[in-house]
């Protein structure tokens, strides 16, 4: 086993698989900062390249660009506020609220470091389980599929505000969510639910349109209104400073990190949920760190705690992904199932023998996630300061750029002019619900678990009747799910023991 | 007279392939697909398009343009109501089309026996396959299964549920169909976690689980690929004329698995030189042995047969079109 993990790191460390892992790690970090265009639609067009590679190169090529992805879009949502990736929105809401503090340096500086630390952290989860994840991947039915698309909605308790009302308010706006969920053909019965009559909602809401403009045009329209830059007033030498002071925020939440890149893996090796939910159950838990009410308020407002965690999640969930994707020839993702189709050009056959007879190629898998990530995160780095540096730039220089990118990015998740439509809506109730204090995270949960949870809920019951609520895992999910929901409540009387005390 | 046909003669060659060797020179050529990157229409069309080039007068460029949406119904309706028939849009959408024209799904505004077919790049060949380790050896075996088996799907629409829907309902196979899976992938990881014991799909995403001795095969539709020729055919086993009509029905769009159309009206010389060029790439020595390699397998079927195809579909009595309705829906 050792052995392997040497001589993979030996594999793509030869000079041509690392040149192609090179160019992959280029393509990725534009794709990232690419508002719209997602990784997955990288990789299909990036496949025919492979043809003439051989398995180490190919793999070194496409998952180094795939694996930078996340990271660079990361970048677009602090700096913008604009969703560089589906699977980058929640970094948005304490990211971009510190970009327009002056705090872009630190922002970037920790969410980098934190995606750094996840990718690490995810890829020793993938080496680790190698000789566990058939196991461990069987043990999750639908039925306890279900409980996790549960569990996910209970963080909607976390993502509100706090006090009575403002949890009210979360769980309609979840219920909203799940509501949109619900838009298109259902699985089960082949009805077309909410479509309006028009062809473009058989297939259900587009999440990237949704996104961006939920949360791109209430930040286009705040920085017109405001006629500065994003960073307002602030002089331009102190916004990069504080990239180290960034750094230095993840190792003093060391643990928060390292757990979120925990859950972030979690959800990558269950195939079925999604890399866009992992994101958001990692900011909800990182909110559940805030010891008092005031601190829990600072969420959203721009704590580097809601930076960190799904910086940390984003990341590692793509070592999770390929565990099914290697062990059973079954991708988790759209980008797995694309990666799977570079696996057969190239004569081999993902399944158990994965982890044993090509144990070596599976462990450069791993390698390339490391090094794609540690170049990248290096790469970044020395760019920081001019990256920060464009929240200094005068709004109205910047809008257009933004807003063309905003409408080419969702317009691309289709090809049609009912793209741009759907993100002009969802970008007026965004607006409408920022400036209601309403929170936007629950209504994004529920449009991400919706389907996932009515469609295994359907499953399960068909399957085991009413049995399946029996399951030891089941149990023991809603039981984390109920504690999810009461941690709130928890968390608001210890805080207000506390200052009694004080 | 006579010199009036001369002309009219020297009019026709002219318009012949040859002179279209200057028609498509320097043109690029946009394939139309009705679904997102990533998927096994997408895939082929890509194949398609690096190798199409070489085989059309004038060697234009061929590119892929992706039009999702309403199970493909957008990009038919594009190519039938806005693309110019001028040879230089092609498309290339969901197979079950046809269907969603015979049972009047809303939305639909083309006619697929308008379109010129230049023809199919592939047949789609479903089988239902069962957990290796179940009792049932054969078909026969399965029908006179006493327990019910479980069979995992995506949904209406697919063959992932109705091919197994017909085996059930028309010829009492003891099934229990579980619809709702993300995807195929998603149903062969309950496969493996024994949630279901089973799931239907086309042979070439089943076959290395096959190979893996994970799922045997037991029952095909009527289309069929090497090395399943010996495989039972459902339609055989139809109890009376009105169940195999519908079966029939439903597998004869996978004749025509990878259509591939022109826009209404386009003149005939161009129809003629695709016709041409396309028979003679799926055939390009070159693009099979890379198709063997991504697992696309291409079969060729010409355009007069895939129109030949489709009228059979479509000329169906009222009553087995309602009949049909019953339990198929369009989808995917």
């Amino acid at each position: 086993m050792l052995e392997a993990l040497w001589e993979g790191l030996l594999l793509i460390l030869q000079w041509k698989p690392f040149a192609f892992m090179l160019v992959g790690v280029l393509v990725g970090f534009w794709v990232g900062l690419l508002p719209g265009i997602g990784g997955a639609t990288t990789l299909a067009l990036m496949l025919p390249f492979i043809y003439t590679m051989q398995p180490v190169e190919a793999f070194a090529f496409l998952l180094g660009m795939h694996s930078v992805v996340a990271t660079t879009g990361d970048i677009t949502s602090i700096l913008f506020g604009v969703p560089g990736e589906a699977t980058t929105a929640a970094i948005i809401l304490d990211g971009h609220a510190m970009a327009k503090r002056g705090e872009a340096g630190r922002a970037l500086g920790a969410a980098l470091t934190a995606s750094l630390i996840g990718a690490l952290i995810g890829a020793a989860a993938l080496a680790l389980a190698i000789p566990i994840v058939r196991p461990l991947v069987l043990t999750f039915g639908s039925p306890e599929m279900f409980m996790l698309a549960i569990v996910g909605l209970a963080f909607i308790a976390s993502l509100s505000a706090q006090g009575a009302r403002g949890m009210v308010r979360g769980f309609l706006a979840g219920g909203l969510g799940m509501m949109l969920a619900m838009v298109g053909q259902d699985p089960q019965a082949g009805v077309a639910r909410f479509t309006l009559g028009t062809l473009y909602l058989w297939q259900g809401l587009d999440l990237v349109p949704v996104l961006v403009g939920l949360f791109a045009i209430p930040e286009i329209i705040d920085l017109a209104v405001r006629g500065t830059s994003i960073a307002g007033g602030v002089p331009a030498g102190r916004i990069s400073r504080g990239a180290l002071e960034g750094v230095k925020d993840v190792f003093r939440n060391f643990f928060l990190t390292i757990r979120c890149a925990l859950i972030g893996t979690f959800i990558g090796i269950t195939p079925g949920l999604g890399g866009a939910v992992a994101q958001w159950m990692a900011y909800g838990h990182a909110t559940q760190s805030a010891r008092t009410p005031e601190e829990r308020k600072g969420f959203g407002a721009g704590d580097v705690r809601g930076v960190i965690g799904p910086g940390a999640a984003c990341n590692s969930k793509e070592g999770g992904a390929l565990i099914p994707t290697i062990a059973f020839g079954v991708p988790g993702s759209t980008s797995m199932a694309i990666l799977l189709g570079g696996f057969f050009l190239l004569g081999l056959v993902p399944g158990p023998e994965m982890l044993t007879k090509h144990l070596a190629l599976t462990f450069s898998l791993v390698w390339t996630i490391v090094l794609a990530n540690v170049i990248t995160v290096v790469v970044c780095a020395l760019l920081l300061n001019r990256l920060a540096g464009l929240t200094n730039v005068a709004g109205h220089r910047l809008i257009p750029v933004i807003l063309v990118l905003v409408f080419i990015g969702s317009f691309t998740s289709n090809s049609q002019y009912a793209d741009i439509l759907v993100t002009l809506v969802f970008g007026g109730v965004g607006y409408l619900m920022v400036v209601a204090g309403w929170p936007r995270a629950p209504l994004v949960l529920g449009l991400v678990l919706g389907k996932i949870a009515e469609n295994y809920l359907y499953i399960s019951v068909a399957r085991y009747d009413a049995a399946w609520l029996a399951r030891p895992v089941v149990v023991a999910l809603l039981v984390v799910a109920a504690a999810v929901v009461c941690y709130p409540v928890f968390q608001a009387w210890r805080g207000r023991r506390r200052s009694q005390h004080a | 007279m006579k010199r009036r046909q001369l002309l009219v003669a020297a009019i026709g060659l002219a318009a012949s392939p040859l002179a279209l060797a200057q028609s498509f020179g320097g043109k690029t050529v946009t394939i139309i697909v009705g679904y997102k990157p990533g998927g096994g229409y997408d895939a082929t069309a890509r194949l398609l398009a690096r190798y199409l080039p070489k085989h059309l007068p004038g060697k234009p460029t061929v590119i892929v343009q992706n039009m999702p949406g309403g199970n493909s119904i957008i990009a038919a309706n594009h190519l039938y109501n806005v693309a110019k028939p001028d040879g230089l849009t092609i498309g290339t959408f969901n197979r079950n089309l046809p269907i969603a024209q015979l049972t009047s799904v809303e939305g639909v505004k083309y006619d697929i026996t308008k379109f010129q077919w230049i023809g199919s790049a592939a047949n789609e060949t479903t089988i239902l396959a069962i957990r290796s380790e179940l009792p049932y050896k054969t078909f026969e075996e399965l029908r006179k299964a006493k327990e019910q088996v479980v069979i995992g799907s995506t949904g209406p629409g697919a063959n992932t549920h109705d091919f197994p829907l017909l085996l059930k309902d028309l010829l009492g196979v003891n099934l229990k169909i579980v619809s709702g899976y993300s995807s195929s992938a998603d149903i062969m990881l309950a496969v493996e976690r024994k949630e279901v014991d089973g799931r239907a799909g086309s042979f070439t995403s089943l076959r290395p689980f096959i190979e893996r001795n994970l799922v045997k095969p037991i029952v095909r539709a009527r289309s069929t690929e090497p090395g399943l020729e010996n495989l039972p055919v459902d339609e055989s086993f139809a109890p009376n004329p009105r169940a195999k009509a519908i079966m029939a029905l439903r597998s004869a769009p996978e004749l025509i698995a990878r259509p591939y159309v022109l826009p209404p009206k386009t003149p005939a010389p161009i129809v003629a030189a695709m016709r041409e060029a396309f028979a003679k790439t799926i055939q390009d020595p070159e693009l099979i042995a890379e198709g063997k390699k991504t697992k696309t397998e291409l079969e060729f079927t010409s355009g007069d047969q895939a129109v030949k195809i489709l009228a059979e579909v479509l000329n169906q009595p009222k009553e087995i079109v309602q009949e049909f309705s019953k339990y198929i829906k369009f989808g995917e």
